[in-house]
């Protein structure tokens, strides 16, 4: 028998003593220990940190799982790459959290089975991984923005575009992911090249029986788009031809309908050209889809188009009112239709004619051009997209009738007054701002500062196990802001010499007067003398997904300020009413990050609506109470202002907005963070362009939240 | 004795910069200055302010001095220091002194980055007194009547610690910059670098699309610097794929998802 070398008979002895341990001894019950344990001890060391780690892991939910895991994965490394070997091991313990302990153990036996679907799979493409892609590439696109999401087929409502789950069409991943790219551009070219124009969803559900002629408007629109598409896109014209169609047959029947639809790829053919051809077309052999083709809904379009046309319309209508008002608008007074429309006489044009398609529009008041702020720009870019031109309709003036629903009167004491003021005591009067009276309803509001039922506090642990990785990355970015020291000039001792100092001492000195003490300079860090104050949203509509990103979000922070030492506050907001509005101390400035604190933060949850208005007024007095240097005010939100009875549209915004501006005389930087994806509209007008941010996926709340703070605050 | 100090640029402007107006800025900016009126420029970066400076020096005819703030820079980087040379102190004028003895127009780029420290000596200097206090010598000069002082600042930090502050701001005639409206840009691509106009459209393209990302994923979209950049590497023969992944992509982001769909952008109008 070959002597080994003792160095790794003592390794071997460390392995199974550092296993047998994680296990609790699990391990040691299993045969064939010694052959185990030579094998791990011959792997790379990557491989064997990479057991280690997930054996700790695993051990914390079940020690006998982790023994298995163990037993098997040498096995696992002879199959599989480390991706893939993390894979299965990822698999086997959401089996156990799932289904317990004997289905994980048998999808751990599996390895060779899931070692050969794990290699096909690495042909598929998953929308997961591509879905951040493909919403940044469709935004770039241009026009609305559309959301990207997965459904069992593949189509668009004009709000949103919906593909597939995985694809594996193609038989290498790239294809496939190219593919994505395809089916989402073809999609977005529907709602940009006006495919569903008003006018045209109109003719087919009104005057075709839309079944049949639905596929054969498909093809039809398929031959026009992808002749847009490579007059404008030159590069993903290459990519259409490719990933058409795969077999000769389908190219042939295709190649037969694009000859006889010639009119459909000049650069001037519309939406309403294919419609012109579907009887001469309806009685042809009808090709298969394209790869890159999705369904068509009309009627699902149909739906979104009416709701979104009537949403526009009221709010291009309110603000096209509000340029009318500012303050700077040349008229004054001249309330007639004719003034009005020749006021706000709307110039567009087709920008470039047939090689740029993209629209140019110019908003002129008295003939000088008016600056069009950003989110009325897209608000006109979306109706031109459902209408081609800006409707007669929508430029006359406001019936204020129209707004009655969005503008109610708050009664004191009218249906929604009659909420008993329970409890005066301790309760807090705040005024609100009536945009529709322009003034102050004083002590309207009453506010109650109320305690939160203290919650689970394993949901901390959970939260900091779950977002190890995330954590360590935030702490490390907050380090380095901690640590940004700064040279400090004319101190009295330190690192180095003043050289100015010296200077001037000398004039000073060969002048006859005193030399100054302080002639060095030291580095020392930055004094952050910041105090923040975070709001958070407790209202019934954050329930779920929001109301655990927030929780999530706030215990990373908490575990971050604590490193930089900022002065923090913690408040939950929420309310029913302007006689029962509350904030949920949840913790104060001076409180420390304790086990109670930890226990309130796991204990938020959904409550009634969003008065927001009053909540900022209160909260931004307590932090005008505290001293800092610099004091900023952090809302975490899901949505606009609502509240019961008539607190909501305008009205909510705009008292929330006054509040805001409120904050901002006393010296206060208010921030906003939401996860409403129509935040656009109406967060600039609130906190001006440079002080909102907005997430469009829940889960990455925590990690942007601790981003943004770390912006704002260096 | 006055000699520039560090950190500064003071140039006449001899030959004409390029700069394709906008608006009416050149105007706003030369009836300011016959006015005796500090003027602020806003914008976003690398939308043409320091362009339109230079442009102004040379339109006006005055020397030029430039100092781009950074968060250690002090009134005294500004004002001037004493010296020792050959066992005598001696006073060295800073830019912004040399500047206000010599009627040149001052420049203080990114002026929120400096030390709050600065806003001592700028403050007495615009409003009408038009004086600069010069503590260790202990005098106030008066700006010549061509002297004119213009800073900049880009409204788009989100930092609360780097804001203007309304008595700083309040002082000013304040031009805004945007990125300019796509013929402009055309024209502005062309002349700054020869390219082809049909490929100077592709490139505008492109910048729009990546400015239609902004707020969604990007802070900022390409600015104009940032295509003009791109469009001297495609001049060198660098494939335009190449030009926008490295002139463009890379200079806004590091998001691994946004660089692809910023590259597949790009390759789907080249």
């Amino acid at each position: 028998m070959r002597k080994e070398p003792s160095q790794n008979f003592l390794n071997r002895i460390r392995i199974r003593k550092d296993l047998e341990k994680l296990t609790s001894g699990a391990l040691s019950r299993h045969k064939g220990l010694e052959d185990l344990i030579s094998t791990i001890a011959a792997l790379e060391s990557e491989k064997q940190s990479f057991i280690y780690e997930w054996t700790e892991l695993i051990a914390r939910s079940n020690n006998e799982l982790a023994a298995h895991f163990i037993c098997k994965s040498p096995n696992a490394f002879s199959h599989m790459e480390l991706e893939g070997v993390m894979s299965w091991v990822e698999h086997a313990v959401t089996t156990f959290d799932n289904r317990g302990l004997g289905f994980a153990i048998e999808a751990l036996e599996d390895v060779g089975a899931f070692a050969s679907k794990f290699a096909s799979r690495s042909v598929q493409c998953e929308f997961e991984a591509t879905s951040n892609f493909l919403r940044y590439f469709v935004r770039g696109l241009g026009g609305r923005d559309l959301r990207v999401a997965n459904d069992r087929s593949t189509y668009t409502d004009t709000e949103s575009l919906f593909v597939p789950d995985t694809l594996e069409i193609f038989p290498v991943a790239e294809q496939n992911f190219t593919l994505y790219k395809l089916i989402a551009v073809h999609l977005w070219a529907q709602t940009w090249y006006g495919t569903w124009r008003y006018s045209v969803v109109e003719k087919l559900m009104r005057h075709m029986a839309s079944e049949d002629v639905i596929p054969v408007f498909n093809r039809l629109e398929c031959l026009r788009l992808d002749a847009c598409l490579a007059r404008d896109f030159p590069g993903l014209a290459r990519e259409f031809d490719m990933f058409g169609h795969t077999d000769s047959e389908t190219a042939e029947l295709w190649e037969t309908w694009r000859s006889r639809a010639e009119p459909l790829l000049q650069s001037e053919a519309t939406a309403e050209d294919s419609l012109r051809l579907l009887s001469e077309f309806k009685d042809l052999p009808l090709p298969s889809l394209k790869h890159y083709q999705g369904e068509m809904y009309a009627d699902k379009v149909r739906e979104s188009l009416s709701a979104r046309i009537e949403r526009e319309k009221l709010e291009f209508q309110q603000a096209m009112q509000d340029i009318r008002n500012a303050p700077n608008a040349e008229n004054d007074g001249e309330n007639g239709e004719d003034a009005q429309k020749q006021l706000l006489e709307l110039m567009m044009g087709e920008e470039g004619g047939e090689e740029d398609s993209e629209l140019n529009f110019q908003l002129t008041m008295g003939g000088n051009a008016t600056n069009i702020p950003d989110h009325l720009q897209d608000l006109i870019g979306s109706i031109l997209q459902d209408f081609g031109e800006i409707p007669e309709e929508h430029l006359r003036p406001i019936d204020l009738g129209q707004y009655r629903d969005e503008l109610q009167p708050q009664n004191a004491t009218g249906e929604d007054g009659n909420e008993s003021e329970s409890n005066p005591i301790g309760a807090f009067k705040y005024h609100e701002w009536d945009c529709m009276r322009q003034r102050f309803r004083d002590d309207f509001c009453t506010l109650r500062e109320l305690p939160v039922t203290p919650g689970d506090e394993s949901f901390v642990e959970e939260t900091l196990n779950k977002h190890r990785g995330l954590l360590k990355s935030i702490k490390k970015t907050f380090e380095a802001v901690l640590g940004e020291s700064r040279l400090q000039r004319r101190q009295s001792d330190g690192d180095d010499i003043d050289l100015e100092a010296i200077i001037e001492a000398y004039t000073d000195f060969s002048n006859g007067r005193e030399m100054s003490e302080y002639l060095y300079t030291r580095y020392r860090n930055q004094d952050r003398n910041i105090a923040v104050m975070f709001m958070v949203d407790m209202s019934g509509s954050t329930l779920g997904w929001v109301n655990d990103a927030e929780r999530e979000s706030l215990v990373l922070l908490c575990e971050a300020l604590e490193m930089l030492g900022d002065r923090y506050a913690i408040f939950g907001f929420s309310g029913r009413t302007n006689k029962r509005c509350e904030v949920y101390r949840i913790k104060d400035f001076d409180q420390a990050y304790t086990l109670d604190v930890r226990k309130r933060i796991s204990g938020i949850r959904p409550k009634a609506y969003t008065r927001m208005g009053v909540a900022i007024r209160h909260l931004g007095h307590l932090l005008h109470m505290t001293r800092a240097r610099t004091k900023l005010l952090v809302t975490l939100s899901d949505g606009r202002p609502e509240d019961y009875g008539g607190y909501k549209g305008k009205y909510g915004i705009e008292d929330t907005r006054h509040a805001l501006l409120e904050m901002k005389q006393s010296g206060i930087h208010a921030f906003c963070i939401t996860i409403d994806n129509e935040a656009q509209e109406y967060l600039p007008h609130m906190y001006g362009t440079a002080n909102y941010a907005v997430i469009d996926e829940v889960h990455k709340l925590p990690q942007k939240v601790a981003d943004i703070y770390r912006r704002l605050t260096t | 004795m006055s000699t520039s100090a560090i950190h500064t640029k003071q140039s006449v402007v001899t030959d004409e910069p390029y700069y394709e107006a906008i608006a009416d800025e050149i105007d706003v900016f030369a009836a300011a200055y016959r006015n005796q009126l500090p003027v602020l420029l806003k914008g976003p970066t690398g939308c043409g302010k320091t362009r339109f400076i230079e442009y102004m020096a040379w339109h006006l005819k005055r020397p030029l001095v430039t100092v781009a703030c950074h968060d250690d820079l002090t009134a005294s980087d500004l004002v001037g220091r004493y010296l020792i040379k050959a066992g005598e102190t001696v006073w060295i004028d800073g830019p912004l002194t040399s500047a206000v003895r010599n009627g040149s127009i001052c420049y203080l780029d990114e002026i929120v980055e400096a030390r709050k420290d600065t806003s001592v000596v700028i403050h007495p200097l615009c409003d009408d007194r038009r004086l600069l206090p010069i503590e260790k010598l202990g005098e106030s000069l008066t700006a010549r009547r061509e002297f004119c002082l213009a800073i900049s600042y880009n409204p788009g930090y989100q930092s609360v610690l780097k804001d203007l502050k309304q008595s700083t701001r309040q002082r000013f005639v304040a031009l805004e910059f945007n990125y300019p409206i796509s013929e402009v840009e055309q024209t502005i691509l062309e002349k700054e670098t020869g390219i082809k106009a049909s490929v100077a459209r592709q490139l505008i393209k492109f910048g729009s699309m990546t400015r239609n990302l902004k707020g969604n994923g990007l802070d900022e979209g390409a600015s104009t610097r940032l295509l003009v950049n791109a469009a001297k590497l495609m001049n060198e023969d660098i494939t335009p794929v190449v030009a926008t992944d490295t002139a463009i992509a890379q200079a806004l982001t590091d998001d691994e998802d946004m660089l692809q769909a910023i590259h597949e952008l790009s390759r789907s109008v080249f």
